[in-house]
């Protein structure tokens, strides 16, 4: 289980790293053979523009790991270490559940889009791009329920403030 | 029914559940009471790969990360210091540009007082001004800069608009207009500031720093690398050769040339981790955008603007009460809320009023954002007091009264930004 997950972050830190460094290429890439060559090729542009979403997604999951989204915290300064607990244990479920809403609708759809869907682009079905929502939520949402957990178990590491 | 899950989400959300959870949930709600299949939550959010110009929010991200782990902040302060230090109020107004520039390219507000507070601190002190001015104007210069290129907010806020001028009648709000609007505003609030300072200072004249040629060669040279960039990002950008998600792939990479190959600033094997740091920010933007755009669908399908305008408009009349109240909600939340998180959960419900209300969309987005930035410094809770008390070992309080002065001029500034559209408005319309 442990190395489960320990695999599933190294995945998920290598594909972010690969996916930015790509974007980079191919956008600058594409501005060469505009210029230099004027031409262009007819995939990058929406690949570019899903490459955004699953960067985006995919940071998200990595941000969930330790709970560093944005957040306003104004009550939990104010309250003692106990209550601070069972309050976390409130925001993860609902969090955890709000997640799990979007991963199964999402998933539904794309198993009606995978039967009757067309192409993003040649060689690429759509849900191919699309898998990243229900996959995205339901980890995020994976780790929300295992935050639970360690709070009920007096395991879980404190909070991190995201930093600007 | 209704009204209690708003009122959950409310307090859920002052308990410090992740905002994408609450907007999520409340677009879930609503799109529930309108019968609407919950599948359209995955379309809305699909809707993100529609934006072309989203791809630069990464790159710029990325970029401006590298640039605050490299030593462009020593580099950026010494040219500063070596081509004004000489003038009066030399030293501050080195502060200010730095602090512009450094937050214009990375972004944070926070970075800028942690990575050039080091440096600025005790080289303020050394010149002679004291520590209260020095605390109040490093901690307002640290969101300075935000209306610059390439202001990832003002990026924010104009991919938003766009968005919502699909279904809005109004004028395009292009990346590019927004960057030209807020350019003006931007200068002015710096000199306004170095005006502050050189008032400030009128009855402890600081000595003034002889001008040193060798000096200003020599920093120009240490910062070879970087001053091609901002021509490159602006020359790109307005000249029209790059579109802004181009201009912000150009940028990436030649900042990474420049801090790992060139300056040999950032090692190779250190690079994945500040890639990873990078793109989780970003995630968090991106998660909140992309759920805001499914919340903000709603409450176009449900008509809450109009409702909003007309509520609003039986209250207040002028346009110039209008701006105000604006800028009075917007000062509060931009004390109260991560600067990305108040434009996309404000943006979509001000913009169709302010519309109504006959305010052009780019001097919008520039009000905005200027509102954000003097909330950065809002007592009691705006983030850079913070920031800069624990960066700086100073309690708060002493920050609060160290930093109002400046925050008065600025307000004052926002106050002429606000008031008179031209500011912004003459090199775009």
């Amino acid at each position: 289980m442990r190395r489960l997950a320990r695999w599933l972050n190294h995945f998920e830190d290598g594909l972010i790293v690969l996916i930015l460094l790509m974007m980079i290429g191919l956008a600058v890439y594409q501005i060469v053979l505009r210029n230099v060559f004027s031409s262009s090729l007819v995939w990058v542009e929406p690949l570019l523009q899903n490459a955004v979403l699953w960067i985006g997604l995919l940071g998200a999951m990595i941000a969930s790991r330790r709970d560093e989204h944005i957040r306003i915290d104004l009550i939990n300064t104010w309250l003692k270490p106990e209550a601070r607990r069972w309050l976390a244990m409130v925001v993860d479920l609902f969090t955890c559940a709000v997640c799990a809403v979007v991963a199964w609708h999402s998933m539904l759809f794309l198993f009606e889009e995978m039967r009757q869907g067309g192409n993003a682009f040649p060689g690429v079905p759509s849900w191919m791009l699309q898998a990243m929502i229900p996959v995205g939520f339901s980890v995020i949402s994976v780790r929300y329920l295992i935050m639970f957990f360690l709070d009920l178990l007096h395991l879980r590491p404190p909070m991190q403030e995201p930093h600007a | 029914m209704i009204w209690i899950a708003v009122l959950a989400l409310l307090l859920l959300a002052l308990c410090g559940a992740p905002l994408f959870a609450i907007i999520l949930g409340a677009a879930a709600i609503g799109f529930l009471t309108m019968d609407t299949p919950l599948a359209v939550l995955h379309i809305t959010i699909y809707q993100l790969t529609d934006s072309v110009v989203l791809m630069a929010l990464p790159l710029f991200t990325f970029a401006g990360f590298l640039l605050s782990e490299a030593k462009t902040a020593d580099r950026m302060m010494r040219l500063s210091q070596a081509a004004f230090g000489w003038l009066p109020g030399g030293m501050a107004l080195v502060a200010l540009v730095a602090c512009a520039f450094f937050t214009a390219l990375t972004g944070g507000s926070g970075v800028t007082i942690v990575a050039l507070g080091a440096l600025l601190l005790p080289a303020l002190a050394k010149a002679g001004y004291q520590e209260k001015f020095n605390l109040g104007l490093m901690t307002s210069s640290g969101s300075l800069g935000l209306l610059l290129v390439p202001s990832v907010p003002l990026l924010v806020y104009g991919i938003i608009a766009q968005q919502m001028s699909q279904q809005l009648d109004m004028p395009t709000v292009e990346i590019t207009d927004l960057y030209l609007a807020g350019l003006v505003p931007a200068l002015l609030m710096i000199v306004a500031l170095y005006l502050w300072c050189l008032w400030a200072m009128r009855k402890q004249p600081v000595p003034k720093q002889a001008f040193s040629f060798a000096e200003l060669r020599g920093a120009l040279w240490d910062a070879r690398w970087e001053l091609p960039l901002p021509v490159v990002v602006l020359g790109g950008i307005f000249s029209g050769v790059l579109v802004i998600s181009e201009a912000a792939a150009v940028t990436a990479l030649y900042v990474l040339v420049a801090e790992v190959l060139l300056y040999r600033d950032i090692p190779l094997r250190k690079l994945p981790r500040i890639m990873r740091e990078s793109m989780v920010m970003v995630g968090g933007i991106l998660l909140i955008l992309a759920v805001a755009l499914a919340f903000s669908d709603y409450l176009v399908f449900a008509g809450v603007p109009e409702t909003l305008f007309a509520f609003i408009q039986t209250h207040v009349e002028s346009k110039l009460a209008f701006l105000l109240l604006l800028n009075l909600v917007l000062l509060a939340l931009g004390a109260l809320l991560d600067i990305f998180a108040a434009l996309v959960i404000m943006v979509p419900l001000i913009l169709p009023v302010a519309l109504g209300y006959g305010i052009d969309p780019v001097h919008l987005g520039i009000i905005f954002v200027a509102n954000m930035q003097i909330g950065y410094i809002t007592p009691p809770v705006g983030m850079n007091l913070f920031i800069a008390s624990y960066r700086f070992h100073k309690p708060i309080t002493e920050l609060f009264r160290a930093t109002i002065p400046f925050m008065l001029v600025l307000l004052v500034v926002l106050a002429l930004i606000t008031y008179i559209p031209e500011l912004s408005l003459f090199l775009v319309r």
